[in-house]
């Protein structure tokens, strides 16, 4: 099961929620490591806001570096969230044009968040490497990572 | 894991070397609590702690602990100044998250016909940030300013009253901040988001005084039953975070060099001597000055807030602000000798005891104010420092109640509008700017916090001053 009703207000999401005593987690898939890492992405951002709102006006360049697989995995994220909540854009969706284990290049698209239009739904603070997991799981990549909040 | 108890309050983990602890681990803890916190992974994480290079004294859990990512929240570990590491994930993602409390010349029965209309006062001139922007607005330059000077440059830019720097921890700036070592995404993130609360548990509470358990030390506190206090949580806002993330994503890269190996990456540190680790601590310093001016913008537009509906004549005087996400280079006695220690607090809250020069001169002789949360609808605390905590828990208390349910399994089934009926019902009116805001803070998802309280005044680390009560709460 790759879908969960997180609440009723907010739809219906492709990736699960994790519990945590005091934050909160997600589990994202995707068929291959590409799919996956723009899954991860949206999935954060689901948490954060809505990106069904946002529509993608605009396109933007987003490139990261880092040591290892699972490390690429929360250097992009961090990157994505400070696209987020510093540049302050809503992104629809991301297409990943080029991922090797240490880097990562996509673009995003979307627009200025508005905040009538972009409703957030908590204030993420950053992506941590607790319990954080990329596997293959019956033919398909699961990455599960932990969100400050 | 084997816990022995040690008496009432305390119960140790000793060390285990197959697990690579240089220490043991002590949990300030009752029977009751402990068994609470076995229930997640936070003594774990305590366990990874005591792992780390340069450890001095033991791994410590206050009773709120729970579990956190890397460190516990609610831990303690003192590193050595000279051989010990640093870890960005041992401050915390939210650098110099903390609590002011502000007293104000009303009483209960003054507030309470107006408390409406002063809830949405503060609701409009305090935002939580998720709309983009706060009310203090500056430029890059001034930002410079405001990583060295903290809540200083606040003051002195027309945003509050010459005392309010004086009574917050460390005259609200911490020395050693390198605004240089705070990247440029730390402060695109922070720049706008001055004099915002933030999510997540960040909230300013309306409460008044309950009751009064030390009428010597509350007078020197200069507060009294009924008395209408305001308490504000809120720390370095997204400034701080990208600092944390940044030094994480660095530690991670550069740990091998120092042959450091470690049980969870989250714990990611560095020599404290290194150049990584000077320029971590240059970073926290900035963001942890951040914080105080944050916190300082948040106060100047509540005192605005206050006077919009009670008139000029009010007044709104800080009591004290402490930090309880950070990093402090401070001496203490382990096993005999005294030594320079890299204080790691995670949720713990600095409380020296009477004669510590660094409380204001106004409360030296009584301890220095801690101020411990607790959830919506139930009460907080006002401590003083004591003596137990400089002989055993490196100058520090608890921070709060802790969590006891995690953020979905407490909104479970719950209706935002029918939790927030149910607290006005109890006299506790609740704004926030997020739904999520109210459902995932409820009482129930906290620890007891008065058996929190208990613990820490039972095992000599601060004493009982007072307790406060909710009139209305501003949410993140």
């Amino acid at each position: 099961m790759n879908t969960l009703v997180y609440d009723e207000g907010m739809g219906i999401r492709p990736f699960d929620v994790l519990e945590h005593p005091a934050d909160i987690g997600f589990r994202a898939f995707g068929n291959d490591l590409p799919q996956l890492f723009a899954n991860a992405a949206m999935a954060m951002l689901s948490i954060a806001g809505d990106p069904e709102a946002a529509e993608p006006r605009s396109e933007y360049s987003i490139a990261v570096q880092s040591g290892d697989r699972a490390s690429l995995m929360v250097d992009w994220l961090s990157e994505v969230l400070y696209w987020f909540d510093g540049k302050r854009i809503a992104f629809r969706e991301f297409a990943i044009t080029g991922l090797t284990d240490c880097a990562i290049q996509a673009t995003g698209r979307g627009e200025p968040r508005e905040p009538e239009r972009h409703q957030a739904h908590l204030i993420v603070k950053a992506v941590t490497y607790h319990q954080l997991k990329i596997e293959q799981r019956d033919g398909r990549w699961v990455a599960e990572v932990y969100l400050d909040i | 894991m084997h816990i022995e108890p040690i008496d009432a309050f305390r119960h140790r983990i000793p060390r285990d070397e197959s697990r690579g602890m240089r220490t043991d681990v002590i949990v300030y803890a009752s029977h009751r609590l402990i068994e609470q916190i076995r229930k997640d992974l936070s003594l774990e994480q305590a366990v990874n702690v005591a792992t780390l290079p340069g450890i001095a004294g033991p791994s410590l859990a206050m009773p709120d602990i729970h579990q956190g990512y890397g460190f516990p929240i609610g831990g303690v570990a003192a590193m050595d100044a000279e051989h010990g590491v640093v870890s960005p994930g041992g401050v915390g993602f939210d650098i110099n998250c903390g609590v002011r409390l502000v007293r104000t010349t009303l009483t209960a029965a003054d507030v309470r016909p107006h408390l409406q209309p002063l809830i949405h006062q503060i609701f409009r001139d305090v935002p939580c940030g998720t709309g983009g922007s706060g009310n203090v607005k500056i430029g890059p330059r001034d930002l410079d300013r405001v990583l060295s000077e903290g809540a200083r440059w606040m003051v002195h830019n027309g945003y509050g009253e010459e005392r309010d720097a004086e009574f917050a921890e460390a005259g609200g700036a911490l020395e050693g901040a390198d605004p240089s070592a705070v990247s440029e995404h730390a402060r695109e993130r922070g720049l706008p988001q001055l004099g915002t609360l933030g999510s997540g548990n960040h909230f300013l509470e309306v409460q008044y005084v309950d009751a009064v358990h030390d009428e010597k030390i509350a007078q020197t506190f200069g507060i009294a039953k009924d008395q209408v206090v305001v308490l504000i949580h809120s720390g370095s806002r997204g400034l701080g975070h990208q600092v944390c993330t940044d030094y994480v994503s660095l530690m991670n890269k550069v740990m091998a060099r120092y042959g450091i190996t470690l049980p969870d990456r989250q714990l990611a540190c560095g020599p404290i001597e290194s150049e990584e680790g000077r320029r971590y601590l240059g970073a926290m310093c900035a963001a942890a000055n951040f914080a105080w001016a944050n916190r300082q913008g948040i106060m100047h537009f509540l005192r605005g807030a206050f006077r919009r509906i009670f008139g000029d004549d009010v007044r709104l005087a800080l009591i004290y602000d402490v930090c309880h996400n950070i990093a402090k280079r401070e001496r203490y006695e382990v096993e005999g000798r005294k030594r320079d220690v890299l204080v790691h607090r995670k949720g713990a809250t600095r409380a020296f005891p009477p004669g510590h020069r660094e409380i204001p001169a106004d409360y030296r002789t009584v301890g220095q104010p801690v101020f411990v949360p607790g959830s919506m609808g139930t009460a907080s605390w006002v401590l003083a420092g004591a003596d137990g905590a400089m002989r055993e828990s490196f100058g520090s208390v608890c921070h709060g109640a802790g969590r006891l349910l995690s953020r979905t399994a407490v909104r479970k089934g719950k209706d935002a509008r029918q939790e927030q009926r149910k607290l006005e019902e109890q006299g506790i009116l609740v704004r926030s700017e997020t739904r999520d805001g109210i459902l995932e803070e409820l009482p129930e998802a906290y620890k007891d916090v008065d058996e929190v309280i208990e613990v820490v005044h039972g095992a000599g680390l601060a004493r009982k001053v007072a307790r406060l009560k909710p009139l209305g709460v501003i949410k993140g």
